[in-house]
């Protein structure tokens, strides 16, 4: 293909791209700068790197970057583990069970995560099957506090993410080698045996792709944050996507959100650069 | 791996996989159960799982007042969607060309949203509910046909250009959407473009771009370059052996990936609030109801939350196998 056909099939998608995303995040630094509120929308006052300044000296914004973090910390390392293990087990059924399972496992990741939130927070009401549930185990009620509500939104994070995981493994199990694992076999290698020295391998490249992606999704984490720290009316259980969108909405407070929008972006950024390069590279060496 | 033999291992993991299915609908059939109580049953502090059910919340969320003539309403418009969904499942056995058959669904689809609110006095909800289906729709449409183009330029063409756009997608499909978001708040506010349909529609489109143009590059690295060659050497050009040629043989990707913007579009919630007022699509409206204190939101939201399920569970009935498949190839190929 030549050049300038390349360019003619691309650019409408460059176009909107560049429109829609590289300049807004240019106009989210320069907004950044400005002292802007929902009153003065249209006449912005400049204020040079205040906001900046400002965010990087709000506790609540570290209190929230905090919780951002032990969220990530907690909720990828379970996905890989529960997405992989139970994709062992469901490489051992086949046939018509095999659908039915998968079909299931996979509501959790098709509903809207929003709804998702809502069913899930059913659950845990006054009225709810798991308060219920719990009084009976325990004999005391279940209580929202902070330490409650953070566990709830780390234990949604991992339900609604989990069936991702599970079927990336299980298609990575479907391209096994059976050779490698037959002559497992004849050397008499057990079954836990094979999975480590086998099957944990294969899968390697599979984990990285979903460590990193999970690691993305998870630091942008919104609606289920959104919905739940709803209960805990502190604001103890914001990560950084809900702390930036209440300054910005409910506190009105434009400029600083932008600030806070973009220092995030610098954030993942550090996560981000290594593995854009090696990407590149492998681009490179594709072609 | 191979399976395991022994009976008590077959019960192991038949046992695992039913707990997994559990957990797994727990929430929903829980939040099922509560749609169809009254508030009373609802808010009692034993669960009661033998009830007598109603209709009432449905009937709440959906309608402003209910018709007299509901009974024969209600069998006319199941009578119409088992017609038009039957259409569609048999299409392949009626010998009529299955493209006119998709256009005469599409159209009578249309035609029913259309026409139900001119028959029953219905409530907001169903106009979030056009909502949400206008703007899916749109972002679907656009989505898919510049993705296409961008796709197939990506794949085909080795030069440099083409790997530096890939990488700034890829960086761009991770950064967390506030960062765009609130410019376009700002720019929808000056402009007054804010609660629009286009304006929520053409930055859905934009901000899953890089994902879309990855999915579909993939799909078009598939087919062999010789298909189009020869179709050039016959005489036409790119654009044509594109959509003469290539197009046609894509279908099951550009279906995998327009499944993926679906679900994308209809779960937005983040853009669609901050960018609309009073135009929301479903997932705004339903967080309405859950936020206040008052306890008669239980069942509403519960109504509300299986409502806005159940289409999305009809439309992944019907293509699992692309939704896999397309998990599995995104995975497979990083």
């Amino acid at each position: 293909m030549k050049r300038h056909t390349f360019f003619q099939f691309t650019a409408p998608s460059i176009i909107i791209m560049t429109l829609l995303m590289v300049i807004p995040l240019i106009m989210a630094i320069w907004l950044g700068m400005h002292f802007l509120t929902f009153n003065n929308i249209t006449e912005p006052q400049f204020v040079g790197l205040r906001n900046y300044i400002d965010v990087l000296h709000d506790a609540r914004f570290w209190q929230a970057f905090n919780f951002t973090v032990l969220y990530i910390a907690i909720v990828v390392p379970s996905l890989i583990v529960i997405g992989f293990v139970m994709a062992l087990f469901l490489d051992q059924v086949s046939g018509f069970a095999r659908g039915i399972y998968l079909s299931i496992f996979l509501l959790p990741f098709i509903i809207v995560p929003i709804v998702g939130t809502i069913m899930f927070k059913q659950l845990f009401e006054a009225s709810g099957l798991i308060t219920w549930i719990y009084q009976t185990l325990f004999d005391t009620r279940f209580r929202y506090n902070e330490q409650s509500v953070k566990a709830l939104i780390i234990f949604f994070g991992i339900w609604y993410v989990t069936p991702f995981t599970l079927v990336v493994y299980f298609a990575g199990l479907q391209t096994l080698s059976q050779d490698l694992l037959e002559a497992a076999s004849i050397d008499g290698a057990s079954r836990l045996q094979k999975i480590r020295h086998i099957v944990i391998p294969h899968v390697r490249s599979l984990t990285l792709f979903i460590l990193l992606f999970s690691i993305m999704d998870a630091y942008r984490v919104f609606d289920s944050v959104f919905v739940l720290s709803e209960l805990n009316p502190i604001y103890k259980a914001n990560t950084i996507m809900t702390y930036t969108f209440q300054t910005a909405i409910s506190v009105q407070r434009l400029g600083k959100a932008n600030a806070m929008a973009v220092l995030t972006v610098v954030g993942i950024m550090i996560v981000l650069v290594p593995f854009l390069i090696q990407s590149y590279k492998e681009q490179i060496a594709e072609r | 791996m191979e399976k395991v033999k022994s009976p008590a291992g077959r019960v192991f993991i038949h046992a695992v996989l039913i707990v997994f299915a559990i957990y797994s609908v727990v929430p929903f059939l829980w939040t099922v159960l509560q749609s169809f109580k009254t508030l009373r049953d609802a808010n009692s502090r034993t669960p009661k799982f033998i009830f007598d059910p109603i209709l009432d919340n449905y009937e709440e969320l959906w309608l402003r007042s209910v018709p007299e003539n509901g009974a024969t309403i209600a069998f006319f418009l199941l009578l119409a969607l088992v017609i038009l969904i039957g259409l569609l499942l048999f299409a392949r056995y009626i010998p009529v060309r299955n493209s006119w058959i998709y256009l005469f669904v599409t159209i009578g689809f249309a035609a029913l949203l259309w026409g139900i609110p001119r028959v029953v006095d219905t409530a907001k909800f169903y106009d979030y509910f056009i909502n949400t289906i206008i703007i899916t729709t749109g972002t679907i449409v656009i989505s898919i046909s510049i993705g296409c183009l961008a796709g197939y330029g990506l794949a085909r063409y080795t030069g440099y250009a083409s790997v530096v756009i890939l990488i700034a997608a890829l960086a761009f499909r991770a950064l967390p959407r506030l960062a765009f978001i609130l410019p376009y708040f700002w720019i929808g506010t000056a402009t007054h473009l804010i609660d629009t349909h286009i304006l929520v529609i053409i930055t859905l489109v934009a901000v899953n771009q890089p994902f879309t143009i990855w999915m579909l590059r993939s799909f078009f690295m598939e087919i062999p370059k010789d298909i189009e060659e020869s179709a050039m050497v016959d005489g036409a050009n790119r654009l044509t052996a594109f959509l003469k040629v290539i197009i046609p043989i894509m279908w099951p990707g550009i279906i995998s990936t327009a499944l993926f913007t679906l679900l994308l579009a209809y779960n937005e919630f983040l853009l669609v609030r901050i960018l609309t007022q009073s135009n929301w699509t479903l997932p705004v409206a339903i967080s309405r109801f859950t936020g206040g204190e008052d306890p008669r939101h239980l069942t509403l939201a519960a109504a509300s939350s299986v409502s806005a399920t159940i289409p999305i569970i009809l439309v992944i009935l019907f293509f699992q196998k692309q939704l896999v498949k397309g998990l599995a190839a995104g995975a497979v190929k990083g």
